[in-house]
This record gives C-alpha cells, sequence and structure tokens, in this order.
C-alpha cells in the first residue's frame, strides 16, 4: 500500500479499491458468529434483526407456522409478486425461516432452546406479553442465558403512563412526539410522513443500544434488557425542538420546504420534476446569485448575511427567483449549475430514479440479488459502509418454515422423528397453501434439509 | 422465577433514569474524536456515543465550529444557537487548527491514541493533509474511522464534494418525494421535507451502529476500519418497498397524503382542539372504531365491509369523513378516553397531534427520562431530549449539555500531552488552539 501511495493513488482511486464491491466475498463480516433471535412481527422488530444480519449475524426468524408475519399479506393494496408481498422483503433479508407456534408449551421450550443459544434476542410485542403470556420474558429467558441482550421494542415504553393499554402505530408515534406539527405547511393539512418513519428509524436506533450492550458483554460477559419505544426515537430527533419550546413557550413555526436556518432552501419544480436547492453559506449565496444570473443581488442588504436572508421577507423575494429559474430547467442542469457555481442542489428522486441511478449501484445501496428462490431482486442495500467488514445481503425473505431443518436440526439438534412429532402436533410447521406465506407458483424445488 | 413484581414495576425500577449513576457505561473504555465541523450528523453522533458513556473530544478550529450559530433567529442561550446546544452533550470541548502543521502534529498523536474518529470534511480532504484514514492507520491500525458525507467517499458522485445539507439528504433519499399531499393542484401538494434534521439523525444512527459492530469485530481482529455514512442512503433505507414496487411491477411509488397505502383507517381526523390520528384496519380494529362512534351499522357498510373495500381511494375518503364528522366534535383528550374504556374486541390506536408545547405537558416523557430539565451554568434553563435507550445494566445518560468553544482545553491537553497554562498559552498565541 505504501508503494502505491508513493506511486501517487488518488484518494478516490484508493478509495473505490478499498470499497471494491468485486472483494466482498473475501471480507469477513463484522458480527459473524452471533446469533439474532428475531420472534417480532412487522416493522420495528423484524427491521432491527435485519440491521444486524446485514452486518454479518445470523438472524433466526421465529413465525407462526402457516401464514406467518402480518406483513406477509399487507402492502401495496394486497399486491403480490410471485406470492409474496413486496412489504415483506425490505426488513427480512438473510433470515433463517423457522416456523413455531409459541402459544403451544412445546414451541416455548423450542424458543427457550433457541435463546438459551442466542446472543441477541428482538421482540416487539405489548409490554409484558412475552413474560405472562408465554413464559418467554427477560427475567425468564436470563436464567437459562445470563449473556442474552433481550431487545423489546415497543410504542410507548414497557413502563409508565402510556405503556400500559395504549397501542401505537408509526402516525401515532409521528403524531404524539411532536414531528407532525413541526412537519410540512402552515395552514395545511397534518403532514403524515410518507414512510414508517418511527418503526425504521426506532430500529436503527434500537440496533444500535443492542450493540452498545454487546460492547459491554464484550468487557464484562454480562446481558441486559434494552428497549426503545417507536414515540420515543422520533421525540429524540426533534433537533431544537424542546430547547425552543422550553425557552420560549412557543411552538416552533412550521416552515414547509425551507430549512427553518439555512436560507435560501426549497424544493421548486423544475420541467422533469422537482429539485432540492440549499444556499446556505454566504459563498454559495454568491455562486447561486450567479447561477440566476444576478451577481449584484449577493451585495445587496438584503441577502448579504445568512441573518439577513432569513428573514421571511427575503426568504420569500428569493424563493421566488429560485422557482422562476427552475421551471425553465432540468433536475440534472439545475444541479450541474450548482456543481458548477458552488451551491447545493439535487434531485428529489423517486423509486424510479433510484432503480436508475448508478451511484447507488455501485455503492450497493441499490442492491441486487440472485434468490436461488426468487431469481433477481432490486431492493435498497445496507446503509452504512464498512471497509474491512462490509455488510451485505445474501438471500430475501423466504416463505414460513423454510429453514426449519437448519435451524431445528442444525441449531438444537434434533431428530427427524422428533421434527415430525413437532409437526403433527403443529408446534412446528411451514407456509399454507397462501399468497403471501408460500414459495411462487412456478418453483419446483423443495425447502433445505439436513 | 420472574419474581414477586410485576414486570412493569420490576423493569422500572432496574431502568429508573434517576439511578443511571449507579450503573455502569457501556463505552467507557472508549476515546472518540470528533473532528465533525459544520455538520449536524456528526454532531449527533458524538452525542449518541457520549451518552453511552465514551469520552468523546470534540476538536473544533480554534474560531469555533460555525454551526454554533444554527438556531432559530428568535431564540438562543448565551448566544448559541439552540440547534448546536440541542445536541452539544457529554464532550469535551477542545480547539485545534489541523491546517497549521503543528497542530496537525498534534491531531496525529491524539488519533494514534483514539479508537473512533468523526470528519464530515469534503471527500479526500483530510487524505490531502495527511491526515486522512490511509495515513492514520499507519500510525494506528486499531482506529475506526467514521466519515459523514451526502454521497460517500466512492461512487460516481463520490467527487461532488460540498457541504452535506438535510434538505438535499431528504430529496435524494426519496423521503421527500413520498411525504406530502399528491396531486399538484394546491401551493402544498408537492414533495415535502420531514421538519427536523431527520437525515442527520439517521445518519448518526447508522454510523454509531455500524462504529459498534466495527468495535466489536476488533475485539477479535485487533483492525479498525473506514466507515462511510451518506445521510441521503441513511434515510433511503427506511423507504420499505419503494424499489421493490419498481423492480416488480415498474410502479413509481406516489405521496398519500394524509393516506395510507397499504391499510385503511389509518389518517389524520380533526377534533375539537385540533388534529388526531387514528388508527383500526382490521375487521375487529375497524369494528371497534365503529362501536367507540356509536356508528355499528358502519362495518357492515358495503364500501368499508373488509380491508380491501376501505382501503379503495373513494371508499377511504368517504370513511375519513364519516370519522371526522364525529370526531371534530370532541377534543382529543375526550376520544382518547373513549378508546381506553372500550372493551374491546378490538383495539383503537389514537392520539392527537401534540404541538411540541402539549407533549411537553404530558407527565409520561418526564417519568420515562425522555425530556428533561437542567439548570445549566452557562446557558441557564435547558430543555432536553434525554437519550433515546432504555437499558437496565449500562443507561445512557445525559452529563453536560454543552459548553463554549475551547471550555476543556486545560483539561484535554493536560490529559493527552501533560501540556500546562504556559504551553497552552504559548499554542493559543500562534493560533494553533
Amino acid at each position: 500500500m505504501t508503494a502505491e501511495r508513493a506511486a501517487g493513488e488518488s484518494y478516490f482511486d484508493w478509495a473505490a479499491r478499498l470499497f471494491d464491491p468485486a472483494a466482498l466475498a473475501v471480507k469477513p463480516e463484522a458480527l459473524r458468529g452471533l446469533r439474532v433471535l428475531d420472534i417480532s412481527v412487522i416493522i420495528f422488530g423484524p427491521a432491527t434483526a435485519d440491521f444486524l444480519g446485514e452486518l454479518g449475524a445470523e438472524v433466526i426468524k421465529v413465525e407462526m407456522p402457516g401464514g406467518g408475519d402480518v406483513t406477509r399479506i399487507l402492502g401495496h393494496a394486497g399486491c403480490f409478486w410471485k406470492n409474496v408481498s413486496v412489504a415483506f422483503f425490505p426488513q427480512n433479508h438473510s433470515k433463517y425461516h423457522v416456523g413455531i407456534d409459541m402459544h403451544h408449551a412445546d414451541g416455548q421450550a423450542l424458543i427457550r432452546k433457541l435463546a438459551a443459544r442466542s446472543d441477541i434476542l428482538v421482540e416487539n410485542f405489548k409490554p409484558g406479553t412475552t413474560e405472562t403470556k408465554w413464559g418467554l420474558g427477560y427475567r425468564q429467558l436470563r436464567e437459562v442465558n445470563p449473556r442474552l441482550i433481550y431487545v423489546a421494542n415497543t410504542g410507548f415504553g414497557q413502563w409508565g403512563p402510556f405503556a400500559e393499554g395504549r397501542a401505537s402505530y408509526d402516525g401515532l408515534a409521528q403524531a404524539v412526539s411532536g414531528l407532525t406539527a413541526i412537519s410540512g405547511f402552515p395552514g395545511a393539512l397534518p403532514t403524515k410522513v410518507g414512510n414508517y418513519l418511527g418503526d425504521w428509524f426506532g430500529a436503527c436506533m434500537s440496533a444500535m443500544g443492542a450493540l452498545a450492550a454487546l460492547r459491554w458483554r464484550d468487557r464484562t460477559g454480562e446481558g441486559q434488557f434494552v428497549e426503545m419505544a417507536q414515540c420515543e426515537g422520533l421525540l429524540r430527533a426533534l433537533d431544537w425542538t424542546w430547547l425552543y419550546a422550553g425557552l420560549t413557550g412557543r411552538d416552533r413555526p412550521r416552515t414547509g420546504n425551507r430549512d427553518p436556518i439555512h436560507v435560501p432552501s426549497g424544493i421548486f419544480r423544475c420541467r422533469d420534476g422537482y429539485v432540492a436547492v440549499v444556499a446556505g453559506a454566504d459563498g454559495e449565496f454568491r455562486g447561486l446569485a450567479a447561477a440566476l444570473d444576478r451577481p449584484a443581488l449577493a451585495d445587496e442588504a438584503r441577502f448579504r448575511t445568512a441573518a439577513a436572508r432569513r428573514a421571511p421577507a427575503h426568504a420569500d423575494a428569493l424563493d421566488l427567483l429560485i422557482a422562476a429559474w427552475c421551471a425553465g430547467l432540468e433536475r440534472a442542469e439545475v444541479a450541474a449549475a450548482a456543481r458548477a457555481h458552488g451551491f447545493a442542489a439535487a434531485p428529489v428522486m423517486d423509486g424510479g430514479d433510484q432503480y436508475r441511478d448508478a451511484h447507488f449501484r455501485a455503492r450497493g445501496s441499490v442492491w441486487e440479488l440472485d434468490d436461488p428462490v426468487y431469481g433477481r431482486v432490486v431492493d435498497y442495500g445496507p446503509a452504512p459502509k464498512l471497509s474491512a467488514t462490509p455488510a451485505r445481503h445474501k438471500w430475501a425473505g423466504k416463505p414460513v418454515g423454510w429453514h426449519n431443518h437448519q435451524v431445528l436440526k442444525g441449531v438444537l439438534g434434533l431428530t427427524d422423528v422428533e421434527i415430525a412429532d413437532l409437526e403433527r402436533r403443529g408446534v412446528v410447521g411451514r407456509w399454507a397453501d397462501r399468497r403471501g406465506a408460500k414459495p411462487p407458483d412456478e418453483w419446483k424445488g423443495t425447502p433445505p434439509v439436513l | 422465577m420472574s419474581g414477586p413484581l410485576a414486570w412493569s414495576e420490576w423493569l422500572r425500577e432496574a431502568e429508573d433514569p434517576a439511578r443511571a449513576s449507579e450503573q455502569p457505561e457501556a463505552l467507557d473504555d472508549l476515546l472518540v474524536l470528533d473532528c465533525s465541523v459544520a455538520h449536524y450528523g456528526g454532531h449527533v453522533l458524538a452525542g449518541f456515543l457520549g451518552e453511552l458513556g465514551a469520552e468523546v473530544v470534540k476538536l473544533e478550529p480554534p474560531g469555533g465550529d460555525p454551526a454554533r450559530a444554527w438556531g432559530p433567529a428568535d431564540a438562543s442561550a448565551d448566544g448559541e444557537g439552540l440547534a448546536f446546544l440541542a445536541e452539544g452533550r457529554n464532550r469535551a470541548y477542545a480547539t485545534l487548527d489541523l491546517e497549521h502543521p503543528e497542530g496537525a502534529a498534534l491531531f496525529r498523536q491524539l488519533a494514534a491514541r483514539a479508537d473512533v474518529l468523526i470528519e464530515s470534511f469534503p471527500a479526500g480532504q483530510m487524505d490531502a493533509s495527511g491526515l486522512g484514514y490511509r495515513q492514520l492507520e499507519l500510525l494506528n491500525p486499531r482506529l475506526v474511522y467514521v466519515a459523514l458525507s451526502t454521497h460517500g467517499q466512492f461512487g460516481p458522485r463520490a467527487r461532488e464534494t460540498g457541504p452535506e445539507y438535510d434538505l438535499i439528504d431528504q430529496a435524494l433519499s426519496g423521503l421527500a418525494f413520498l411525504t406530502g399531499e399528491p396531486g399538484d393542484d394546491r401551493p402544498e401538494a408537492v414533495p415535502t421535507r420531514v421538519g427536523s434534521w431527520i437525515s442527520a439523525y439517521a445518519q448518526a444512527g447508522w454510523a454509531g451502529m455500524a462504529t459498534l459492530a466495527a468495535l466489536h469485530w476488533r475485539q477479535t481482529s485487533g483492525q479498525g476500519q473506514l466507515i462511510d455514512v451518506s445521510g441521503a442512503e441513511a434515510l433511503m433505507r427506511y423507504l420499505e418497498y419503494t424499489l421493490l414496487l419498481y423492480h416488480t411491477a415498474g410502479d413509481v411509488r406516489q405521496r398519500m397524503g394524509i393516506y395510507d397505502l397499504a391499510v385503511s383507517v389509518y389518517t389524520f381526523v380533526p377534533v375539537k382542539d385540533g388534529w388526531a390520528f387514528i388508527a383500526g384496519y382490521t375487521d375487529p380494529n375497524f369494528g371497534a372504531i365503529c362501536r367507540i362512534m356509536g356508528r355499528p351499522e358502519l362495518t357492515q357498510d358495503p364500501r368499508f365491509r373488509t380491508t380491501l373495500d376501505r382501503t379503495q381511494p373513494a371508499n377511504r375518503t368517504a370513511l375519513r369523513e364519516e370519522i371526522a364528522r364525529w370526531s371534530v366534535t370532541y377534543t382529543a383528550s375526550e376520544i382518547l378516553a373513549k378508546v381506553l374504556a372500550d372493551p374491546g374486541p378490538g383495539v383503537v390506536v389514537f392520539g392527537p397531534v401534540n404541538q411540541p408545547t402539549r407533549t411537553l405537558a404530558e407527565e409520561h416523557w418526564w417519568v420515562r427520562g425522555c425530556l428533561g430539565r437542567l439548570e445549566d451554568p452557562i446557558y441557564g434553563p435547558l430543555t432536553l431530549a434525554l437519550p433515546a435507550w432504555r437499558m437496565t445494566r449500562t443507561p445512557p445518560r445525559l452529563k453536560v449539555a454543552c459548553r463554549p468553544v475551547g471550555y476543556h482545553n486545560g483539561h484535554v491537553y493536560a490529559k493527552y500531552f501533560g501540556f500546562g497554562p504556559e504551553r497552552l498559552a504559548e499554542l493559543r498565541a500562534r493560533g494553533i488552539i
């Protein structure tokens, strides 16, 4: 490497080589050897386990035999592809799918055995459910595995005035956290964020919390209970909202698409879609003024400093100029002008834009799998890029109970006779003959057996 | 086996935020250097790691981080921008001019001992100064080096360096496209920004997760690495089936305004004192909404009979109007009381669209230690969001909200270099610190 640097390898060539996706297979995984037992449902819990799986943990996803996780049938108004709801895949990559009925005492015994052999457990049931209903709560499982990191995700937390009897969905978390109130345009309808943000950001934080607990365990051998709540995650992500309300007694105003601090800024219509533009610093604004072919703007008193530009009347005046300029251009032309003049602009991308984007493909942020059952699957890839231990996707989600043999035999060492008996009694099982749960119609193979 | 206390009581005691200081911290063996400048994702990440116990040293340019000026125009605390103050927690504030050769030398010595380094300069800038991962890994092969940017360190757009802005990241991520009112008949029917700097939080979450995974791997390998996190990609990974819908059906996922694509009822409705969120989309849960409204016959209306019926756009709108006519005659609290009193079957999810001041008035967040008020000796009374995690063995905690530029120079330079007042005065006079 020293010789190459001496030869003057540019930073970008070096970085491209360091992160070369072609080297993926020979690089190790950060969380190799860790087992995550995912007994959760829908998005918040499964995504937490999925993120740990991207980083190399082995994830065992437990589902009810037959129908499995409810996201298998939710989604785009019942849109199925090869018998899968597309809503199921994004939080269920590279997992081992096992069908175990946790309502059954023998099913609970299997979970207990798996938990004894796992490093992290993820659940997102109502507070107390795993303990009182199934005997699988933290207090019970730590008896069989004191090293276990037990991760519990909820809407409002495990205890406290809102924790009992109050159900939550992502939309509610957006509403009660204050996020809805600070988003969107004054006077308009409340703004529902277009994805299940509380679930996804919460899952991200939950996985981070699990890994902080893992670091503690690496140091001491001690496991612990970690909880993350949808509402509390969003509440933590509202920057200066609380300071402002505490100091002034007022609610911060909604400012639509204008960044509350970096002005001018906004989302503007182009000939082929929308573009986001920001020119917060003085030098950037000078560049924008040049791009608008109005360089003298940067010397006007009302626009000369960031503070002056932020006055609403001044910002409104700039928005009109930028809007008029963008209206005659394509998104790529605005972005090119921003590069040339030193301010920030980017297209407002939709799913099709991202699918076709060479940059996201090269970075594995748009990830193409060649799945043994589903063939070519294109989905969002892992977000963080790790040079020595790159995160990755290995296969797409699978039908209910697909990996029963790998898990029951490969991990727990059950015999074929024992497995057949559990199947006969409905304790373990595979998919029901219904869309969302079963393999594609055209698929003629059998699930892997050991 | 589960003991005499009910679960919630036991856990409340085990997690009691007021007793965090009796417990150890998960990351208190780590030294983190935060060199991010004018970058909110780096600022938040340093705080996350600090909340979990890491020793974080922020190295600011001697003139101060320009982000200190970030905040609303009509409020600040001792001149500090509220955005900076909100996330400036749990770190030592030192100054160091990385562009000065002696400053760079001091930086190398610190980096040689650090576990984690956070930076947000344009891709390649640290490398060009001889302070990038390529150079520092030779001094410290165990270093986990975290680089934050919009486009990342590699890929066709990596050379498009420039400041990272939340709005740009929201646009590239696809989240802006999906948020807001559909159509284009009203000024607000456009792709819409999420109100907070959400990309910075997403970026900090991913970077924190990746850093801790890298530290776990270092435990066995002894090797550090470079971690590259884009704020745009950080949010993009949260977009569910947006890409799969395009891949499998060629459909571009569109904005849904106040509705959900997959389920109904799942929307906002007016109430006497503002707005509220209400959901109940499975048959039993929808039945519960109708029962609470005193309109059980709605479950038999052919437009609303099944989940699929209720999700058809015209029916979805009609159903929301039915609910709105009822909801607007009650306050959010009155409806919540009805929801909580309903015996079932089915569960209704309901709550007010809280203005921040209303969230601050709810006891739940204070009891759980999500929100806190502290009297800071420099900044005065501060209302802050506290750490998001509850942990029984290593609870995260807030120690110090923020400090002015160079506040901890004496401590940091004594601890890591043995410099006293004389040497510091000299370095200060020469503009190095």
